[in-house]
């Protein structure tokens, strides 16, 4: 019954279930933050606050040819993080997710799987798709956990 | 009424409702049976200070409902027993005095022919060898001597029993103690002065600027300004300082609070407050007792069961609810977390597994609705609490397991920040510092350097040089041939940092970077620009710290002339009192020494040989004031010390007391006129 998001981030397609996201924006203006770790494009404004921005495909570890546009704001943990990805392709249900030890055979990207950022992976539409772990990815993005 | 006379109202009202904070707890943990043996000899102390103050400075009705409060005790604390169903006439007694202290007139007569009744109900039976097993039943709360031994004359609480570690709940004994000397400021002109320091922080800085761009420098001027820059950082960071205050300062009626909600729910709870000393902006601090408050009920009433479902559940049949603030670097982390029933299953299936229950818990509209109430027990009004959070900056997190009670988890920041910054621009983005840390900007053309470090001669003091880019680990093109450079002053440090070129001082809001960054020590946060980009303030730790400790240690300020006049040591438990004896001994020249009890007081007789003359309360803690002179009598080196008893006993017997024990004179509070009291340390010492 649940619903994902699904992104492209570089090459690779991935979904991240829709209770977590608050909207999808251009990238806009992010500034850098010097000596934070690399995955972490920068910092921006919404809404008066300051959000993070992270860089999805480095933080997942795929490669990447050309900057990202696009910004997927989500929440998760207690707080807002902005995920610079390149493209949104629409909302939708994915069929039965693959175990996590199958997800390797598949060829998902074995950084993922490692640090637990997946929950796992399925074939939908023709497409491997990676499913976020979303608060796993929030726990690992959270400064006062280190 | 004069402002000295106002100055004292306020200090008695402080104290007072402070004291009859501790007195609720006390009595709240007398009711649910987990007294420790200090409680009553405590409750009679602070009953008897706050008629003490009272009686000073004419509050009849206070006066008159403290001293029938102070009965009561006084007998519980000759028998040796407190009945429980006592606690609540005396938490009725509580509630009229906070009221009245606070200025809003209340009819005692009924609380004072209940407390008489329930004297005169306990005078009857009082005889501790014909104690029936109910009236006895909280043994905690007895003194040692209760079996068997006929009552003894009231004494403060034997030693045996003092050795007893506080629980986590217990107040500290006296939390006035370690405050010396307060004065009252309404909170607006620490503001003000705030707001001032800033204005004048921006013009200095606009000065300072000129004047480098002009290069109308000269030695004086600068080492004037410099010197005056600092002093100024300084009384920023004064300023600010004074508007944190601890925790505690709201937390006082929780446990009341949490009581009273108890009962009404029917529910048995144990409120447990730690971290009560962390600090917070005062804005912010008047601000949070309410979202509190909310969440506290919420947990009473949604989240802690009923002792029969507790039960049912193998839990023990009361709940447990505990408020923990924690400092977290510049925020502060306040958890209110209990052992209930926790969310649902179906709640977090509902969020999906693993969701922030926040975010669920706090949707509007979504919260308030019948099912999500039925489900999570816990949604109604927290969308509001996570909107004042995040109205301040902070964030709002919420832990559950379904029969394991639930955290709710507020990150604040420390404080509203408004701080003036200089900006500053590297690598084309912008930054700021704090003007406070600013002493002077300079034009870089030369450097020299020595060892691989770059070096300047500033007011002839070489100090060291280094990019922002080197120091924060940015990419960006060289600096050019000549670039501004920002002098910066920080933790007895001194550096200096180049950058492409600098855009003025501003005040700015400072808004956290939140739970991502919080491992990064560089930055105190961002601001938003007027013209919408980000600036990052950097630390000033960060901007100093390639640089060694500076050596040499100031000299220590030379020892003050003795003063000629006789030095006097003030004994007095009340924080209002000690301070109205130590105003008026202090005004008429004498140097005053004070001490909180007679434990205290020997200690610091044996410390300081020039004290020439004791006042001393005789009720007090630890050691009285009778046994107090006693103790001085019958030293060697002190036995011809003078010694006067101020103090609220003023029946014949206890005048005797005193003298009995060697006094050399005696007054009571509510005789008290400073005159009297100059004119007899005068006659004591002889000036």
């Amino acid at each position: 019954m649940s619903s994902y998001v699904r992104v492209k981030v570089a090459a690779e397609a991935y979904a991240m279930p829709v209770e977590h996201v608050l909207e999808a924006a251009g990238l806009g203006r992010v500034r850098a933050v010097p000596g934070a770790r690399r995955e972490l494009l920068g910092i921006r404004t919404l809404r008066g606050q300051i959000l993070p921005v992270v860089d999805l495909a480095r933080l997942l570890g795929v490669h990447r040819t050309s900057a990202p546009t696009r910004l997927l704001v989500a929440e998760a943990r207690g707080f807002r993080v902005g995920f610079a990805i390149d493209e949104v392709n629409g909302i939708g249900d994915l069929g039965d997710l693959a175990e996590l030890g199958e997800t390797g055979e598949l060829g998902m990207p074995a950084e993922g799987i490692e640090s637990g950022l997946l929950a796992g992976a399925t074939l939908s539409d023709g497409e491997l798709v990676g499913v976020l772990n979303v608060p796993r990815v929030f726990d690992s993005l959270d400064g006062t956990r280190r | 009424m004069s402002e000295a006379a106002a100055d004292l109202m306020g200090l008695f009202r402080d104290e007072a409702r402070q004291r009859l904070d501790q007195m609720d707890t006390e009595l709240l943990a007398i009711e649910s049976g987990d007294a420790d043996a200090e409680s009553v000899g405590s409750l009679f102390r602070h009953a008897h200070t706050i008629k003490g103050g009272a009686g000073m400075l004419g509050f009849d009705d206070i006066r008159a409902l403290a001293h029938a409060a102070e009965d009561v005790l006084a007998q519980v604390r000759e028998t040796g027993v407190f009945p429980p169903d006592l606690a609540a006439p005396l938490l009725r007694a509580t509630a009229a005095l906070r009221a009245m202290v606070s200025g809003s007139p209340e009819p005692i007569g009924g609380l004072l022919s209940d407390l008489a009744a329930s004297r005169a109900a306990f005078a009857g039976e009082g005889d501790p060898g014909e104690n029936e097993p109910e009236r006895a039943s909280p043994p905690e709360t007895a003194s040692p001597q209760q079996t068997g031994s006929p009552p003894g004359p009231p004494v403060p609480s034997a030693p045996a029993a003092q050795s007893r570690a506080p629980g986590p709940q217990s107040p500290a004994r006296d939390s006035t103690a370690g405050a010396d000397r307060v004065l009252r400021v309404p909170a607006e002109k620490l503001d003000d002065l705030l707001d001032v320091t800033a204005e004048i922080m921006e013009y200095r800085s606009r000065l300072t600027h000129a004047l480098g761009q002009e290069r109308l420098l000269s030695q004086d001027v600068s080492d004037t300004l410099g010197a005056g820059g600092r002093l100024l950082g300084e009384l920023r960071d004064m300023a600010f300082s004074m508007r944190l205050l601890p925790i505690s300062a709201i937390t006082g009626p929780l446990p009341r609070a949490v009581r009273d909600l108890a009962r009404a729910a029917g529910k048995e709870v144990e409120f447990v407050i730690s971290g009560a000393d962390t600090e917070l902006d005062r804005v912010i601090l008047e601000s949070l007792s309410e979202p509190l408050t909310h969440l506290l009920r919420n947990a009473i009433v949604h989240g802690i069961e009923t002792p029969a479902d507790r039960e049912r559940a193998s839990k023990p049949a009361r709940g447990r609810v505990e408020l923990r603030a924690v400092p977290r670097g510049s925020m502060v982390e306040i958890v209110i977390s209990d052992d209930g029933r926790g969310v649902s299953t179906e709640a977090i299936e509902a969020a999906g597994r693993e969701e922030s229950l926040a975010g669920l818990l706090t949707k509007p509209g979504y919260s308030t609705a019948r099912e999500v109430t039925d489900l999570a027990g816990r949604g109604v009004g927290l969308d509001a609490v996570k909107a004042y959070v995040n109205a301040l900056g902070g964030n709002l997190s919420i832990w559950s397991q379904p029969g394991h009670g639930m955290d709710v988890v507020l990150l604040l920041p420390l404080g509203l920040a408004l701080t003036q910054v200089l900006l500053f621009e590297r690598g084309g983005e912008v930054y700021g510092v704090p003007l406070t840390a600013v002493e002077e900007v300079v034009m870089v053309a030369k450097t020299f350097t020595l060892q691989g470090q770059h070096a300047l001669e500033v007011r002839g003091r070489s100090l060291p040089v280094t990019d922002v880019a080197a120091i924060l680990g940015m990419a960006a093109p060289p600096l050019a041939d000549a670039s501004p450079a920002i002098v910066v002053s920080a933790g007895g440090r001194r550096a200096i940092a180049t950058c492409d070129a600098l855009l003025g001082a501003g005040e700015v809001v400072v808004k956290p970077l939140g739970p991502v960054l919080a491992d990064l020590a560089d930055y105190i946060g961002a601001a938003v620009l007027g013209d919408g980009r980000i600036a990052l303030l950097v630390a000033t730790a960060t901007l100093t710290r390639r640089v060694p400790p500076a050596t040499g240690a100031t000299e220590p300020e030379p020892a003050p002339d003795m003063a000629t006049a006789p030095k006097i040591l003030v004994v007095e438990d009340s924080f209002s009192v000690r301070e109205l004896q130590r105003s008026i001994l202090e005004t008429a020249g004498y140097p005053i020494v004070t001490a909180r009890d007679g434990r205290d007081a020997l200690a610091t007789l044996d410390r300081d040989s020039q004290i020439a003359l004791v006042v001393t309360d005789i009720e007090m803690p630890e050691l009285d004031g009778i046994e107090l002179t006693r103790a001085i009598r019958a030293s060697a080196a002190r036995s011809s010390l003078p010694v006067v008893i101020v103090t609220s006993h003023g029946s014949d017997d206890d005048r005797r007391r005193g003298i009995d024990a060697g006094a050399d004179a005696y007054m009571t509070k509510d005789s008290f006129d400073q005159q009297t009291l100059l004119a007899t340390v005068e006659r004591l010492v002889g000036r």
